[in-house]
């Protein structure tokens, strides 16, 4: 079925087709729940913090304006919601030894020793990612994996625009420190 | 952005594949529908209206301005005064119980004015009992 616009879902549901809420969900669900990955580092909580951010997109559907976008303004209440709740909950960090070996760890788990690298790769952004704090990490993934602009991360989480490039900065480097780390200890562990 | 900043960020660039994001897992959809279906159906609470909620601020705020005014504007020496009644019956009170010498106990004596300000701390803790009952019984 051809996705109409979330201009037109949202429409429908305020004249009373709540049914039309579920074209929105499975139109941004991924998206979401990637967003609420990224900072909680979790599924389970990932899950039920992107579905709570829908279900409080439902209950302010009225106040939302339509001139602006849907999904700007979905992010937003996603990244509050997950900002929030790692804040009340914060955990330890992670040790540099919580990371698996190296790439051939990933061969079992994939088809080709190509998937095996992306997938060490992306775990090992993800390790990196749950080593910084939980602003940062919403920024990064935002910027990289949402493929923002700082205008538009501005918009989602009322930094200053010159602030979130500082940050994303600071961010970078301690990301890229962090997998150097762990890339210099796997070098070690195999000589 | 200086050469070095764009260096690194195309190395964590290299790290990073947007395409490969988490996917919501099964069932997400229906999930949250079944949660705004129950929204829909579970029974409305009606909004409390903005003057209802406010009322015991509204009423503790109007009885004590009207204390502060009444202590200012009524004097105590003035014969026909509406306190003079009230006044009076506190005065004419017989208590038996014996006096207690607080001096003796206490080297120092309060000034006048803080046993009004007991009265009146007195006084607002009862009335603020007997509206937080009034009001929680409604509830």
């Amino acid at each position: 079925m051809d996705y109409k616009g979330d201009i037109y879902y949202i429409e429908q549901i305020l004249a009373g087709d709540i049914n039309c809420f579920s074209c929105i969900v499975d139109r941004h669900k991924d998206k979401a729940f990637n967003l609420a990955f990224r900072i909680c580092g979790n599924h389970e909580e990932a899950e039920e913090l992107a579905q709570d951010s829908f279900l409080k997109a439902y209950r302010s559907l009225k106040s939302f304006k339509m001139k602006s976008s849907f999904s700007t303004w979905l992010y937003r209440i996603v990244y509050n919601t997950t900002i929030s709740h790692v804040r009340i909950k914060k955990k330890g960090i992670l040790s540099l030894e919580d990371f698996p070996a190296d790439a051939t760890d990933f061969i079992g788990i994939s088809t080709s020793e190509e998937e095996a690298e992306k997938e060490y790769r992306s775990s090992l952004v993800n390790f990196a990612l749950q080593r910084i704090n939980e602003e940062e990490r919403g920024l990064i993934s935002l910027y990289y994996y949402e493929e923002m602009s700082v205008e538009e991360i501005y918009v989602v989480t009322g930094i200053t625009k010159s602030n979130i490039k500082v940050k994303l900065f600071r961010a970078r480097q301690k990301m890229l420190e962090i997998i150097e780390k762990v890339e210099k200890k796997n070098l070690v562990y195999y000589e | 952005m200086n050469n070095q900043e764009v260096c690194k960020e195309d190395l964590l660039r290299h790290f990073i594949s947007p395409e490969k994001i988490e996917k919501a897992p099964e069932g997400f959809t229906s999930n949250v529908m079944t949660r705004v279906h129950l929204l829909e159906t579970s029974p409305l609470i009606p909004a409390k209206r903005p003057w209802k909620k406010n009322l015991v601020p509204a009423i503790s705020a109007a009885v004590i301005v009207l204390l502060i005014a009444s202590a200012l504007l009524i004097p105590g020496s003035q014969p026909d005064s509406l306190a003079n009644p009230a006044l009076s019956l506190f005065k004419n009170l017989k208590f038996s119980m014996p006096a207690i010498n607080m001096s003796s106990i206490f080297r120092f004596t309060l000034p006048s004015v803080m046993i009004y300000a007991f009265i009146g701390i007195l006084i607002l803790t009862l009335f603020d009992r007997a509206l937080y009952r009034i009001f929680h019984r409604e509830e």
